[in-house]
């Protein structure tokens, strides 16, 4: 039983590197940690939208100097969107962070029990689970603009031209990664096709199967679905995307959630892939954030980008939009509680208390770029809703006026199981220790 | 010098085959006990017991149940990562029926439930050797998995499909979920660890231990002297698989706080191996080095640049991180292909020999 000689030796590196940590901080700073994973089998993904949220960072601290008089300090902790790794960049950014963005399900899942007791929000945009929506159940975490159901319902209601009632008879495939994100959406379809009398037909797709997903297709062909609905990420939207091209699936009916829109997986099909269609939150665009960035950022060479044209990716604006998220949630926490350099708890007041309307965004030059939405203290998602983007041969275009989820049937689903989770997590704080204000 | 073995005299079988045969070799292990149970609670900090300690106990744990199996018995094996889940989701059932159960109680009671596992895995091996029985216990490392996904009776339905520890306590102590102290928590592990080290030392000292080698050695001689192979392989099997199951419940409930099947997928199983044989093949000790190497190195790396103040890129961090640990592996197996614990072996003859080599 040797081991704990070398074990040793990182615990005086580890005690080394917190005096390190200490001795450095000075002037207002405030320490921004983000779980990026530039490596491993999702980081095609990764890569842009890591770029987009360090790069709007870069671009507030070159021009304004920061946030309110605050640097912020922007790091990333490579994941790997491995969850062991999850768990060591977790415990090694918490003590200095005012938040945590885990990125992978399977951290978030890691991680949202901890955040009540080591009091840093989770700001999960656009991912994690829909009940976090439930502010009264889970006080630490967001997931702003809009949760996955809401994706779902938005989806849903494009298909059936607004009225649900319009399915009935008709078959919706979901084909999904078999993982506890794909599994996101299927409670509340289920649900739905109950009410509806349309048939649901979940397709699983094992993460083993993500590039060589025939058998599914097959199913597809013989099942005959009149929509095809996408939970995808990583190699699996390219799998599916040119597998569909390869079946010559219409590609008018299949219709991803927003990580399975990326221009990136499209392109490979480039034309064969002309109506495919992903209900997002951001719209690609060029917008004067943007020329900003390019000024500040890519031009002096500051930016991991390769080109200038990799701002063009949906993933990367998508990115400079979840930093805009958590930028906001600062501002307003500086502003309410008169300081530069907030710390986590304030930081959740902040998250808690954001509001993000048309004037702001306009401000901001991210006019037309998201949704604008406002959270509150039971409202943690703030539900902006999104778009419908269509894949025109080159580019997502949108397709739609903004579409909004139908929350009067998702609201009584997230309520349940938030209420489950709280349940099987017992005892769960809930908002005890932290009341609204 | 410090090694001195000179006057050490054995006036009985009995001290001869004590588990300490020379003195020095006991105050090595009291050393290394007192330092895991005294000075480290002291002085590591919440980041060390979370991303150093309790991962290497984990892993060593199951890499030591690995090796009775692949290195003391000599049937390879590609399960352990499915046999690992096999525990933790025997745990959690085990919890969620019956809350008010004793977590230890749980985890020692899974590993029952892995051990009647591997041995149904393991039938297979008393007709098959060598890559196919490999095959075999890949097959039960697919099928398991599949299993964890599709069993939702197993996640208790849960819509996620992942597996939460609830908060839990003994003696008034709470020793998991999110409350729990870190150092309770390691030292939870450390005595699960401690008490299933020192069993697994004595068996594989022992009647079965002498069984498992000679069957690795050479199953038609060892059938020739008179020994069972059925019960040779299989008890190493249920052995095996059991040490597996309780890590599989301590990396639960322990260190990851929730869990989703893939987590126990084929990558977690490799690890384990590749722990096994780099720490050494039939070797207690080698569990111990293979986990600080494989898990608590990268960890290592990784904190060496922010500490010397070198600017490096996270992502390029890992990408250097992969490359030395690889490169390291590689060596270690070119230098001592029959791991670290040969290494420490023929370090420690050097000291007992110091200063007159021969």
């Amino acid at each position: 039983m040797g081991f704990n000689w070398k074990s040793a030796g990182c615990a005086g590196i580890v005690s080394l590197s917190v005096a390190f940590g200490a001795t450095v901080a000075s002037a207002a700073e405030i320490y921004v940690p983000n779980l990026s994973y530039r490596t491993g089998p999702f980081a095609a993904t990764g890569i842009p939208l890591m770029n987009g949220q360090r790069d709007y960072v870069a671009m507030l601290n070159a021009r304004d100097g920061g946030v309110g008089g605050a640097k912020l300090v922007f790091d990333e902790c490579e994941t790997g969107y491995n969850t062991n790794k999850g768990v060591e960049c977790y415990e090694k950014t918490k003590s200095k962070a005012v938040v945590t963005q885990p990125w992978s399900t399977g951290i978030t899942l890691q991680v949202l029990p901890r955040t009540n007791v080591d009091k840093i929000p989770i700001l999960a945009p656009g991912y994690g689970f829909s009940p976090m929506s439930d502010g009264e159940v889970f006080a630490w975490a967001f997931n702003p603009p809009s949760s996955y159901w809401d994706g779902a319902s938005m989806i849903l209601n494009y298909i059936s031209d607004g009225d649900l009632a319009n399915l009935k008879g008709k078959k919706v495939a979901l084909l999904h990664l078999d993982h506890p994100y794909g599994k996101e959406p299927i409670p509340l379809i289920e649900k739905l096709a109950e009410e509806n009398g349309f048939e649901f037909l979940p397709i699983p797709v094992g993460l083993k199967e993500m590039q060589n997903q025939s058998a599914q297709w097959l199913q597809i062909r013989r099942e005959r679905p009149d929509y095809v609905v996408m939970w995808g990420w990583g190699a699996m939207n390219a799998g599916a995307i040119t597998e569909a091209v390869k079946t010559r699936y219409p590609m008018d009916q299949f219709v991803g959630i927003w990580w399975s829109g990326y221009d990136g997986d499209l392109k490979l099909v480039g034309e064969k892939g002309k109506g495919y269609k992903t209900i997002s939150w951001n719209v690609p665009g060029s917008y004067p954030v943007l020329d900003e960035i390019k000024q500040h950022v890519v031009d002096p060479g500051d930016s991991l980008i390769e080109n200038p044209e990799d701002m063009d990716s949906i993933f990367y604006q998508r990115g400079v939009v979840i930093s805009m998220i958590l930028v906001e949630g600062i501002k307003a926490a500086q502003k309410h509680f008169g300081t530069a350099e907030i710390d986590a708890a304030q930081l959740r007041w902040g998250l808690e208390n954001l509001n993000i309307t048309d004037e702001v965004l306009a401000e901001l030059g991210m006019a037309g770029m998201t949704v604008p939405f406002a959270t509150s203290c039971d409202n943690h998602t703030g539900h902006g809703g999104g778009w419908m983007l269509e894949w025109d041969g080159a580019a997502f275009v949108p397709v739609s006026e903004k579409l909004s989820p139908d929350r009067a049937a998702i609201e009584p689903l997230e309520a349940a199981k938030a209420a489950e989770y709280a349940e099987s997590n017992a005892p769960w704080p809930g908002r005890s220790e932290v009341p609204c204000e | 010098m410090i090694f001195r073995t000179a006057g050490q005299y054995k006036t009985s079988y009995e001290a001869d085959q004590a588990l300490f045969p020379v003195k020095q070799d006991f105050y090595l292990v009291l050393g290394i006990l007192l330092l895991g149970y005294v000075v480290f609670p002291l002085t590591a900090s919440e980041f060390t017991f979370k991303a150093l300690l309790v991962p290497v106990l984990i892993y060593a744990l199951a890499a030591l149940g690995l090796n009775i199996l692949t290195g003391y018995c000599g049937q390879l094996s590609l399960g352990t990562g499915a046999f690992m889940g096999v525990g933790a989701y025997a745990t959690y059932k085990l919890m969620t029926i019956v809350p008010e159960m004793n977590i230890f109680a749980a985890i020692f009671l899974s590993g029952f439930f892995s051990a009647a596992v591997g041995v149904a895995f393991g039938l297979p091996s008393l007709r098959i050797k060598g890559f196919y029985l490999a095959i075999a216990t890949l097959a039960a490392q697919f099928f398991l998995v599949w299993l964890f996904e599709k069993w939702a009776w197993l996640y208790n339905y849960n819509a996620s499909g992942a597996i939460e520890v609830a908060t839990s306590s003994v003696f008034g102590i709470t020793v998991t979920g999110p409350t729990a102290l870190p150092i309770v928590q390691y030292y939870c592990v450390l005595i699960v660890v401690t008490l299933v080290t020192w069993v697994a030392i004595n068996l594989t000292r022992g009647r079965y231990g002498r069984m498992w080698k000679a069957t690795r050695d050479m199953d038609i001689a060892a059938e020739l002297v008179g020994i069972k192979l059925m019960t040779a392989k299989l008890t190493a099997f249920a052995v095996s698989s059991y040490i597996v199951g309780v890590a599989g419940g301590l990396l639960v409930f322990f260190w990851k706080g929730a869990a989703e099947p893939n987590l126990f997928d084929i990558p977690l199983s490799f690890q384990i191996l590749f722990i096994a044989i780099i720490g050494g093949l039939g070797s207690i000790l080698g569990n111990f080095l293979g986990a600080i190497l494989i898990v608590a190195l990268p960890v290592i790396l990784n904190l060496i640049p922010s500490t010397l103040g070198i600017p490096v890129d996270s992502a390029t961090l890992e990408h250097l991180n992969v490359m030395i640990v690889g490169a390291l592996i590689i060596a270690f197996l070119i230098l001592e292909p029959h791991g670290l614990a040969r290494f420490y072996a023929i370090i420690r003859e050097k000291f007992i020999l110091w200063p007159f080599p021969y």
